[in-house]
């Protein structure tokens, strides 16, 4: 029944700085047990109209094509989305299917 | 109404544990009371003890003054020849109510009948035989001779002395008188005021020799001590017994004290085990009724496990196309557990005469949501293909349907379109893992160009790459779930997958067959698609 305990994922916002992106640090593995927390979060950022998101991937360890499509959904909602500091498993998940340039992978 | 189907309320029980309980603190009690009982009892023993011997220690100070006054008087006869004055003026004082004896008398002995020579106080009470008898035992000892008189009109002790020692010579006689039903009280003031008592003369407790006591009844029953005193040549014995109980009421109390908590906290306990035997045999039959809900529970899971399961199947080809001159093998294996379906699909369809079309999908997600879109984005393809099997034509036109509307979700997509006779194959790729061939006993991986997965905004256009392949070569498509493990960088699952397939002789059918079962993790996570095309020359 290992499916039906969620797999722990922590979310942190940061809007600080003026004018800055906001900033969202994920940790933990992202799939689709937990995915809907991560939509909760794009969503309240949404409504405030920002050009550009960076997501810190740098704590995460797992993220499944349910993790990628929210990511990839916003991208196709606002200008920029930005990935940075994925980890090396996370990376390629993203580089394999093909998301590099839409997701604007940082160092 | 029947009144017969009316069960009858079992008669209330104790429980075992309660029983023990009970029958545990009775005992202990028991026990407990009857210890108390007998410290109680030889401390009352005790207690009596020495209240006897500082009873008789009095009695002993009480009688030395009658001594030396009688050694005096004697004394002083003897020196003075008699002298009655002399005699009188001496002891005086010592007779009457408040003095030691009631009566005093100076005899002369020697003659045939003794007779006093003066007497001070009352008459004596002694018969001329008693005298003769007593005065010749004084003669003989020369201490404080007794005697009781208890026969008498006036019961009383008499005393005689004598310090002569030839025939002639003077004796000094005196008598105490008893209370007539020889029944006296102890003032109530003294430290004996708890104590009843009989006082004998001589060292035996025979009812004649009875002197006083405080008691109604004779002999002293029940706890009792007795004590005796040197009386000149004769002895006093005391036998004393409690009024009540000497080391205070609550001891002698204590046991029924005992007692009584005992049997309170003998109940309470058995109360308290019957209630936990109680609470424990609900508890017991709680987590009965929870195992069953978990059995239940799991039953439904594996219900509805196999319901998706069916679902999953339902939403894929029924059979494989035959293509002459292909061997054409497929499976779907489920996560290991779940109950939902997953949005991984394949596909392999003739496309003209010489040519075959190979489709593998997965919908980002899983669930209903993912298997219907999986389901639209299937048909899509399938009739795309109709019109142009060109691998990127297809993708491009699949990829313009879904941006055409909204839609949260994306999906990889490889098409490869196989000519069967040219021995040529052309692939392109959504986002898709990349196939892979094995050809002359090597695995390699097709390398394409990345291209972004189907639903990705503004991505329109794909590219294709061409590849010509040997006879018998093997093409092996799949999902994500065939390599992907968590904490492991995709690439390790590809290459285990490489190492997997490589090398072997075995036919096509056995190959897809054996590879979910060996590169499947424990409990993997994801559905898993598997396709594999082989020439067959």
């Amino acid at each position: 029944m290992a499916e039906l305990e969620n797999q722990a994922v922590e979310l942190r916002i940061d809007r600080s700085g003026d004018g800055a992106a906001p900033t969202v640090a994920l940790s933990g593995e992202l799939d689709s047990s937990n995915v809907p927390q991560l939509q909760t979060a794009v969503a309240a950022i949404l409504a405030e109209h920002p050009q550009r998101v960076v997501f810190d991937l740098s704590g995460l360890r797992f993220m499944d094509s349910a993790g990628i499509s929210v990511l990839v959904k916003l991208a196709g909602e606002i200008e920029t989305v930005q990935i940075r500091d994925p980890s090396p498993i996370v990376r390629r998940v993203i580089e394999i299917t093909g998301l590099t340039d839409i997701l604007q992978v940082g160092p | 109404m029947d009144s017969s189907g009316v069960g009858v309320e079992p008669s209330w029980r104790p429980s075992p544990v309660a029983l023990v309980a009970l029958i545990t603190g009775l005992v202990v009690t028991a026990l407990l009371a009857v210890t108390t009982a007998v410290l109680y009892d030889r401390n009352e023993d005790r207690l009596l003890g020495l209240r006897a011997k500082e009873l008789g220690l009095l009695f002993t100070a009480a009688v030395v003054p009658k001594q030396t006054e009688m050694a005096s008087a004697a004394a002083l006869a003897d020196a003075t020849g008699g002298s009655v004055p002399r005699f009188r003026a001496l002891i005086q004082s010592q007779v009457g109510p408040k003095g030691q004896f009631a009566s005093a008398s100076l005899w002369r002995l020697g003659g045939t009948h003794p007779a006093p020579v003066t007497i001070i106080g009352s008459a004596p009470q002694i018969t001329s035989a008693q005298a003769k008898e007593l005065f010749a035992r004084a003669a003989h000892s020369h201490s404080l001779t007794v005697k009781g008189l208890l026969q008498a009109s006036e019961p009383s002790i008499a005393y005689a002395l004598t310090t002569t020692s030839g025939r002639r010579g003077f004796l000094v006689y005196g008598e105490t008188r008893l209370p007539v039903n020889r029944r006296s009280k102890l003032e109530s003031n003294t430290a004996f005021s708890d104590l009843d008592y009989a006082i004998y003369l001589g060292r035996t407790t025979q009812t004649p020799n009875l002197l006083v006591t405080s008691l109604q009844d004779l002999p002293v029953d029940g706890r009792r001590a007795s004590s005796s005193v040197p009386l000149g040549d004769r002895a006093l014995t005391l036998v004393v017994t409690p009024r009540g109980s000497l080391g205070g009421t609550f001891f002698r109390i204590l046991p029924w004290i005992v007692v009584a908590f005992g049997l309170a906290l003998s109940i309470v306990a058995a109360i308290l085990a019957d209630r936990l035997a109680r609470r424990r045999e609900r508890a017991e039959e709680l987590a009965g009724s929870l195992d069953r809900a978990r059995g239940e529970i799991e039953q439904m899971y594996t219900e509805q496990r196999s319901i998706a399961q069916t679902l999953q199947h339902a939403l894929l080809p029924e059979t494989l196309p035959e293509v002459r001159g292909l061997k054409v093998s497929a499976r779907y294996v489920a996560a290991s557990s779940g109950v939902e379906v997953g949005g991984d699909w394949y596909d392999v369809v003739a496309a003209g005469e010489h040519r075959a079309l190979l489709v593998i999908g997965d919908v980002s997600g899983h669930g209903l949501r993912a298997a219907t879109t999986m389901a639209s984005l299937r048909h899509a393809t399938l009739a795309y293909a109709a019109h142009d099997a060109r691998p990127s034509v297809i993708l491009s036109r699949l990829s313009e349907y879904v941006n055409g509307s909204s839609h949260d979700y994306f999906a990889t997509v490889l098409c490869a379109l196989i000519d069967v006779e040219a021995h040529r194959l052309t692939v392109a790729s959504a986002g898709h893992l990349p196939p892979l061939l094995l050809q002359d006993g090597s695995a390699i991986f097709v390398e394409m160009a990345p291209s972004a997965p189907i639903g990705v905004a503004g991505e329109s256009h794909y590219s294709e790459t061409d590849i010509s392949v040997a006879a018998h070569t093997t093409l092996v498509a799949f999902t994500d779930g065939l390599v992907e493990r968590r904490g492991e960088v995709i690439d390790t699952g590809l290459a285990r997958l490489q190492g997997a397939a490589a090398g072997n002789g075995e036919s096509l059918e056995d190959l897809i067959a054996k590879l979910p079962q060996e590169l499947a993790s424990d409990g993997h996570h994801d559905d898993t698609a598997i396709v594999g095309i082989q020439w067959q020359n």
